[in-house]
This record gives C-alpha cells, sequence and structure tokens, in this order.
C-alpha cells in the first residue's frame, strides 16, 4: 500500500523531522507535564510509548538503559517469601509505585496490584533496551497468568477483579509470544473468545456483542490510559488479529488461501478495516466515526507487506 | 448512645471521629458495631451531598490542613533513584524547571491513602476506609485507580451499605468520568448485586449518557450486558429505531440493533426476523446510499449464508437504484462486486446503470467485474490499489 496519488499536498512539506520528534520523546522521558497525574498509574505505558519511540527513531543511545531496566525491574511483583505464594494472585508488574507496597513489618499482607498491560509494556519495554528476558522468572509469571484467564478464554486484567476484554488478551499473547512460553495460557481458548468477537460487519469489538473497533495500535495503549480526552475502545481489531497471528493462528500469506480456510472472515475483515481510511488519508475507529489523528502504527503488520 | 455518637461525628468531621471512635471499638467489642455501621453511613451520606458540590470548593484545602485528616500520617511516594518518565506536580508554574516532582505528594489525598493502605487489614483501617474513600473518589484524578475501587468494594461488602445509594453516587461520577473502564466495572459490580430489580434503571442510565454522547462505547457495553444478566429487552428494538431516526449514520445503533435482532429472547431469532430487517436495511440505503453502516448490516443479516443474499433479489435491486440515482455509488458497486464473486448473473439493467456512473468513457475491460473494479479505483482513489488487487481475485465472470 505504498501509492501516494492521493496526497495532494507539496511534497516538500511532507519533511519528517527526525531529531524534533527525538527531543520530544526526551523531553517526555526526563519529565511528563502535570496533566499526566490521572496516568500516573499508567507510568510503565508512558514509559513504553516512550521509549518504543525512541527505538523506532534508532535514538536509544541517547537514554540510560541500565536505569530503565533497573526502574522497570522494581515494578515487579514478588511474593514475600515461598510460603507466603498465594494461590490466585498474579506475579507481574505494577504500573507504578502508587499500586506497588513494601514489605510491611507489622506482618500486614503486601497489596498486589500487578497488571496484564503493565506488565506487557515491562516486558516490551525490557526487550526493547536489549535485557535478557529469561533472566525472569518466566514460571512464576506465565503461571499466575493462566490464573486470570476465564472461562470464556478472555482475561482478567489484575487478580482482585476487573473488567475482561480483548485487549487483555492481546496483552497475554504478547506476554507469551516475548517469553517464548506458552504455558501462560490456553490459546485454544483465547482462540475461540477471539472468534466470538468478530462482528458482522468483519471488524472486532472488544467483547462478544460489540462494535467493531479500531485497527490503530496506539489505539490499545490510549485505552490502556484509560484518557477521558480519546474516544474508547481499544484497537479491538488490532488486538484480535495480533493475538490470532503470535499464536500461531493466522499465517502470513492468509489473503492467499481461501476464505473458508480461516477461523475468522479475512475478507470482510480487510474490507472493513480499508473502509476506516477517509479521502484525506486519516483513520476513523469505528463506521461514521470521527478520525482519529494517531499514528497507524499497527497497520502496516495488520496488511502485511 | 446512637444519637450521641451522631452528635459526635457531626461535630468533629467523620474523619477524626472515625479515627479516634475506632480505636475505642477494637477495646469494646461488636455490641457498638451498629453504631460504628450508622456513623459511618452518616459520614458517606454527608460525603455524597459534599461531593455534589461543596466538596469542590474543600478540594482546595491541601488534606494535610484538614482537621479531619490530622490524625492520618501522609506516606510520601518512593519512586526509586532513576525514575523512567516523572511527572510534573500539579502546582508548578514551570513544569519543566522543577526538580522535586513528588513533594506535592505530602498535600495530597494519594499520600493519605497510602498510608491508609498498608493498615488495611484492621478493623480500623476498615472503617477509615470508607470515609477517605468517597473523599478521593471524589476527585477525578483519583477515579483512574482501580484499587480505589476495589477497596471501595470490599468496605461496601463488609459494612453492607445499601447499594442504591452506591448506584447514586456513582452516577454522577460516571456523567463525569463516561468514558473510564474502572467507573463502569464498579457500576456493573453494583447492579449485579442488585439484580433484576435495577434493569430500567440502568438503562435509562445508558439512555441519559447517550443523549449525549450517542457513541459511547462503555455505555453499550454496559448496557448490552444489562440485557443479558438482568433483562429489559422488550422496547430495546425500539430504542434503536429511535436512534437511528435521529441518526441514520449512529454505527452503535446499527450495531445494537443487531445484537436485538440475534439476541432478544422475544424476537424469534435471526432466521424469523431477515425478512424485515433486510426491508429496514434498504430503506436506510436508499435514504443515504453513501451511509457504510446499513449496507455492512444488510450483509450481516445473511451471515453464514451468503447464497441467500446474492439470491434474494432486493440486494442486486437496490444496487440498482442507487446507481440509477446516480449517488455516493461506493458501497453500491462494492456490493454488485460481492454479488459477482459468488457468481451472481447481473440483469443487463445492473449492466448499463454501472457503466452509466464510469467516470472513464471508454472502459476498457470486457469483464464486467473488472469493469467494477476499474470504476471503483477512480470513484474511490483512497483505496485504489485494494479494488485492483480484488480485480485480480474475482472469480472468471462474464
Amino acid at each position: 500500500m505504498e501509492e501516494q496519488e492521493y496526497w495532494e499536498s507539496d511534497p516538500e512539506s511532507l519533511v519528517f523531522d527526525r531529531d524534533r520528534h527525538i527531543y520530544y520523546l526526551l523531553m517526555m522521558y526526563q519529565l511528563l507535564p502535570s496533566p499526566y497525574q490521572g496516568q500516573e498509574i499508567n507510568r510503565l505505558t508512558l514509559a513504553y510509548f516512550v521509549i518504543s519511540g525512541l527505538d523506532i527513531l534508532r535514538a536509544l543511545d541517547r537514554i540510560d538503559k541500565e536505569a530503565v531496566i533497573n526502574w522497570v525491574l522494581s515494578l515487579q511483583a514478588h511474593p514475600r517469601n515461598d510460603s507466603t505464594l498465594e494461590k490466585g494472585q498474579f506475579y507481574g508488574f505494577h504500573g507504578s509505585r502508587s499500586s506497588q507496597f513494601q514489605s510491611n513489618n507489622n506482618g500486614a499482607a503486601i497489596l498486589n496490584g500487578s497488571h496484564l498491560a503493565s506488565t506487557y509494556c515491562a516486558l516490551a519495554i525490557l526487550k526493547t533496551v536489549g535485557y535478557d528476558l529469561s533472566l525472569i522468572d518466566s514460571e512464576l509469571l506465565l503461571k499466575s497468568m493462566k490464573d486470570l484467564q476465564q472461562p470464556d478464554g478472555c482475561f482478567m486484567p489484575i487478580h482482585t477483579g476487573g473488567e475482561t476484554d480483548l485487549r487483555f488478551v492481546f496483552c497475554a499473547a504478547a506476554i507469551c509470544s516475548m517469553m517464548g512460553n506458552w504455558s501462560g495460557m490456553d490459546r485454544e481458548k483465547a482462540k475461540e473468545y477471539i472468534v466470538n468477537c468478530q462482528s458482522y460487519d468483519g471488524g472486532f469489538g472488544l467483547i462478544p456483542g460489540s462494535e467493531s473497533h479500531g485497527v490503530c495500535f496506539l489505539q490499545i495503549f490510549v485505552t490502556l490510559m484509560d484518557g477521558n480526552s480519546f474516544s474508547v475502545a481499544g484497537g479491538a481489531t488490532y488486538c484480535a488479529v495480533a493475538s490470532l497471528k503470535l499464536m500461531g493462528f493466522i499465517e502470513e500469506d492468509l489473503l492467499s488461501k481461501k476464505a473458508s480456510c480461516h477461523i475468522i472472515n479475512v475478507p470482510l475483515l480487510l474490507d472493513w478495516s480499508l473502509q476506516k481510511q477517509a479521502q484525506d488519508g486519516g483513520f476513523q475507529g469505528r463506521a461514521n466515526n470521527q478520525l482519529i489523528r494517531v499514528m497507524p502504527f499497527g497497520l502496516e503488520e495488520f496488511y502485511g507487506s | 448512645r446512637e444519637s450521641l455518637t451522631a452528635g459526635l461525628a457531626s461535630r468533629l468531621g467523620p474523619g477524626v471521629f472515625l479515627g479516634g471512635f475506632c480505636g475505642w471499638f477494637w477495646n469494646n467489642g461488636h455490641n457498638m458495631w451498629g453504631c460504628v455501621h450508622f456513623t459511618c453511613r452518616k459520614s458517606l451520606a454527608t460525603q455524597v451531598d459534599m461531593n455534589r458540590g461543596v466538596e469542590e470548593e474543600r478540594e482546595r484545602i491541601p488534606m494535610s490542613q484538614r482537621p479531619e485528616w490530622a490524625d492520618i500520617r501522609p506516606v510520601p511516594q518512593d519512586d526509586g533513584p532513576n525514575p523512567v518518565v516523572p511527572i510534573t506536580p500539579m502546582s508548578s508554574a514551570k513544569p519543566w524547571i522543577t526538580s522535586e516532582p513528588y513533594t506535592w505528594r505530602m498535600n495530597d489525598p494519594h499520600a493519605h491513602f497510602n498510608s491508609l493502605k498498608k493498615s488495611f487489614f484492621s478493623i480500623q483501617g476498615i472503617t477509615l476506609f470508607l470515609a477517605v474513600n468517597v473523599k478521593t473518589i471524589g476527585s477525578s484524578v483519583d477515579a483512574y485507580k482501580a484499587e480505589v475501587w476495589q477497596f471501595r468494594r470490599l468496605i461496601l461488602d463488609a459494612l453492607n451499605v445499601d447499594l442504591h445509594e452506591e448506584l447514586h453516587f456513582v452516577d454522577q461520577i460516571t456523567k463525569d468520568n463516561s468514558k473510564n473502564y474502572q467507573i463502569w466495572h464498579h457500576r456493573r459490580w453494583v447492579a449485579e448485586k442488585l439484580g433484576t430489580q435495577i434493569a430500567s434503571k440502568e438503562l435509562e442510565f445508558t439512555r441519559e449518557i447517550f443523549s449525549q454522547d450517542a457513541k459511547n462505547y462503555h455505555a453499550w457495553s454496559h448496557r448490552q450486558w444489562v440485557l443479558q444478566a438482568l433483562g429489559g429487552w422488550e422496547n430495546e428494538l425500539a430504542y434503536c429505531d429511535e436512534l437511528l431516526e435521529d441518526d441514520i449514520f449512529n454505527n452503535s445503533a446499527w450495531n445494537q440493533r443487531y445484537f436485538v435482532v440475534t439476541r432478544s429472547p422475544l424476537l424469534g431469532g435471526l432466521e424469523v426476523m431477515r425478512d424485515s430487517e433486510v426491508a429496514y436495511a434498504i430503506k436506510a440505503i436508499l435514504a443515504k446510499p453513501e451511509n457504510e453502516s446499513p449496507w455492512r448490516y444488510l450483509r450481516g443479516l445473511y451471515k453464514n449464508n451468503v447464497n441467500s443474499l446474492v439470491n434474494d433479489p432486493r440486494v442486486a435491486s437496490v444496487c440498482l437504484d442507487v446507481l440509477l440515482d446516480k449517488r455516493d455509488c461506493v458501497h453500491a458497486l462494492n456490493m454488485v462486486l460481492d454479488l459477482l464473486s459468488h457468481h451472481h448473473q447481473p440483469s443487463n439493467e445492473l449492466k448499463d446503470a454501472v457503466d452509466a456512473v464510469s467516470p472513464d468513457p471508454k472502459p476498457s475491460d470486457s469483464n464486467f467485474a473488472e469493469r467494477v473494479c476499474s470504476i471503483l479505483q477512480l470513484v474511490d482513489p483512497i483505496r485504489a490499489s485494494y479494488w485492483r488487487w480484488r480485480k485480480t481475485s474475482m472469480p472468471a465472470q462474464d
């Protein structure tokens, strides 16, 4: 999809100012402006945006990778000792210090607020900066993650309960994929849930029955951050397709095979997603919705070459 | 006893009173549990009133300066030696220059909350939390914290609070933060506990949200959950009618229509409803052929039954009508392509109507399906590559 014939602006004005983008990301890396206070609980996610942005711009040498690794690892949830390993608790990563507590001297229980989305961001950051993920205790992380999977195949984000939807299926699949170990989830059940999320129009909703939404990768994180200023539903379609691909249920050349071979309706999905691009090149998250001004980060992966 | 404690509570402020009372309670056993309960409820009611308006003014006073918080020690957050993406305090005038991002925490609910959380598992902690919780949730910064809501639920359970009051409290916060996952999740928890009696109220509440934002995804998810878990399907199709009359482009309403038609226990299912729904979709298409939603809906009515779609004369007919009208024809041409790819034999009338909308006076493709693709490349240039690709994947025609 490389045709530029529909771009009417002067090509000279479309130069990508790489240095400015790097500078912006480094500013964010040092200090976020105060309106982000409401997202304090999701600091790991914000850090992921910054670090992956710098990675894409090939500017990771500008940050202290050791410091990043230490900070991320400090947010990992650990049981106090082997005997207090509590069944049902998820031992992943916290989104920030505010959901993490140090051992309490008077013996009160440690509150474990580690979160599936934060765990995904943590591992993605570590991988991006070159940390060897095999140094992480994957057994505990993955085993406790499996406890978050629901009977219908979906995932809960924290063990104390929360909304369950496709975003967390994606997080789980990405975590297993990065750790190279699928013991953290029942893939068949997850696949069934995803298939049930495909809407009559070809796109995917966040839960079965929901309106189809979201081809953009960034939309997932917008909603993981629970930002009020953005519209909704979290790149559901991206989550669905990416998860199926990571789990091995979708192959590289899926458009060359007959539709009946696939577990999802691919031609309809393709048609639906392509209709989400407006005449000016921008994208809408849902049919007849306003355009979203974000970089369609996941589209290349979504469409392949 | 009750009036004495209630009197003390209102004079000293709920936080201080509860703080002192809990120590006394711990020493004097469970026979005063009812009194504590009453006090907590009273403080809850007070806080709810305060949250409605008066609280906004009080929020400007730092927590550390409020007398009822005097007995609670704030615990600053320790970010570690080299935190990544620290966040500027709100009070700072020059956000880029400050070097102490967390000094504000001494004066803020989070720090107090941290302190209380550490002692959560003691009885003193539990009763203190209700007042704290209400106060912290009043500020929208805290509304994003799943754990704040989680603690609130534990307290609500422990104190057996009337959940109708809770729902009322959540109403206002939901309206102010209508795209916050935690709040909707909390609402679902409360509604589930209240059961089927609350179904119509929840449907009414989401209706209010839609009057401000007809496509609020969270509200639609909640509404779908209410229908499936608590009932209330009777007027749902009529409600979809209403929304679509208001805005025929509202894709959320089309999606809901599909949901009702396929899942309502009162309507008989898709097979029974298909005929009338096809008529409904066609009417919407003819009104606004550029509207993607009814075209998708029409296809959806024949889900897993594509041959019936191809053989239903109304489908080819609506394509023809739109093309003859020479109005926005992209979706119509796309539908013609779908029909052709499933071996539909186009009438000459349809072929002529298609050719009539071609911007190219001398189309070169002899194959009708390829001609349709070529026209789409011209009338829908943003997807030119896609229509080119569709050309290669069409079965042999003509």
